[in-house]
């Protein structure tokens, strides 16, 4: 059967599986399937990572984010593999992160990831006991009912806006255009210059390194200031398939639904951060020694 | 065992008059961790002293208040709510909530030494 995200908070047979496996204080894995469906890694019956392709992962986060350059995180990656010994201490060890920073980025990803996967859909669910690997799992595990709250508290926020977010719509920023002494913050013009009407939440969370959760509110609030529009149609999964798929209205010469806003191709060149994301994002390839469905964009 | 962010949190605890802290992240709102006295509304109550970051940026944010924000203070008839502003990438940063006994505490001190404490609490 499957089970649609609900006002009330994760699906509730996702909720009820969390808390058994956190009651049994297991050791392993909750496998989710569904859409977009992700793992629950526990340890000692709490969370120490979450895995799923619908939101961005730690490594996503600290990259994409710049908090940590590509060539430190490599070098940090290969000393912890040679040493046999955690990526965590060897991040903190180097002075790449502070222990306190790392844990709150770590946190806020299990949160993010928790959120995504309560929001979607749930069709089964499997509990795998195990010794689990994990590149950076939260250490100590997080409490289940912290996890849980926190996922009920975003869900009730998500509810609480104005307009309908779906982490699968895409979004576009003809607003911009037309009002043209709007004050923005850097971060607003980089989600509106991501925002070309072809991007969903996720996307642009996962080009930006931050959260779902985060980006929809900054959607939110810019789509209050009349600078977004929350396009017509959703991302389907043929979109994804078939990266060449037009949907209609996009096709060349036809007049679009989606109004377009004029300035996004000069804003991106003009970016130096969101003009790196016109080349092939080496982040977004799979790397060696590292687990597949790191949640990762595909 | 005690993680990391807790540890630092409790640093913090051991100043006179300390009821709660607590590191939010801005972005979301999320209480990331907390020790110390908490009510069922301690959730909520941080989402709003993320809020708070954000308006108070919107203002500061253009040059007005001379540099960007670094700590909101704000005074009930029981209660000192200080929240000091922490850089962090990924994000809008993060904010060290403290909650103290307005009876036990001067501001300006205890505006001091969580300002001293603070970027411990992310190191």
């Amino acid at each position: 059967m499957t089970t649609e995200g609900s006002e009330d908070g994760p699906a509730g047979p996702l909720r009820e599986a969390l808390t058994v496996c956190a009651a049994a204080g297991m050791s392993g894995t909750l496998r989710v399937t569904g859409h977009p469906g992700g793992a629950i890694h526990l340890v000692d019956g709490r969370v120490v990572a979450i895995e799923t392709p619908g939101a961005p992962s730690p490594e996503v986060l600290l990259l994409r984010s710049h908090r940590i350059t590509e060539s430190d995180w490599d070098t940090a990656f290969a000393a912890a593999a040679v040493a046999g010994g955690r990526m965590s201490a060897e991040l903190i060890a180097r002075e790449m992160v502070g222990s306190g920073e790392l844990e709150g980025v770590l946190r806020t990803a299990l949160a993010d990831a928790m959120f995504v996967l309560a929001s979607g859909t749930v069709e089964e669910y499997r509990s795998e006991p195990g010794p689990v690997d994990f590149v950076l799992p939260v250490e100590p595990g997080a409490e289940t009912e912290w996890l849980l709250a926190e996922t009920s508290r975003r869900i009730r926020v998500l509810a609480s806006l104005p307009d309908r977010y779906d982490l699968n719509r895409v979004m576009a920023a003809p607003g911009a255009a037309a009002r043209p002494g709007a004050r923005l913050v850097e971060s607003q013009d980089e989600i509106l210059a991501l925002a070309d009407g072809r991007r969903t939440p996720r996307d642009i969370a996962f080009a930006l390194g931050q959260g779902v959760f985060a980006t929809i509110l900054q959607l939110a609030r810019l789509r209050e200031a009349d600078l977004l529009v929350t396009a017509s149609r959703r991302m389907t999964e043929r979109d994804r398939r078939e990266p060449g798929h037009q949907a209609p209205g996009d096709e060349p010469g036809s007049p679009s639904k989606l109004p377009r806003r004029q300035r996004d191709r000069s804003a991106l060149l003009r970016n130096p951060k969101t003009a790196e994301l016109r080349a092939p994002l080496r982040l977004l390839q799979p790397r060696f020694g590292r687990s597949p469905g790191s949640g990762e964009t595909p | 065992m005690l993680s990391s962010l807790t540890e630092a949190l409790r640093q913090v605890m051991a100043f006179d008059g300390v009821r709660a802290a607590a590191l939010i992240d801005i972005a979301t709102g999320m209480v990331v961790g907390s020790v110390g006295e908490q009510g069922t509304d301690f959730p909520a109550a941080a989402a709003s002293m993320a809020d708070e970051v954000r308006t108070a940026r919107g203002v500061a944010g253009f040059g007005r208040l001379g540099g960007d924000l670094d700590e909101i203070s704000l005074v009930t008839k029981g209660r000192l709510h200080i929240s000091k502003v922490l850089g962090s990438r990924p994000g809008e940063g993060m904010l060290l909530y403290v909650d103290l006994d307005r009876a036990r505490v001067n501001l300006g001190l205890a505006s001091l030494q969580i300002g001293r404490l603070a970027p411990a609490v992310l190191a």
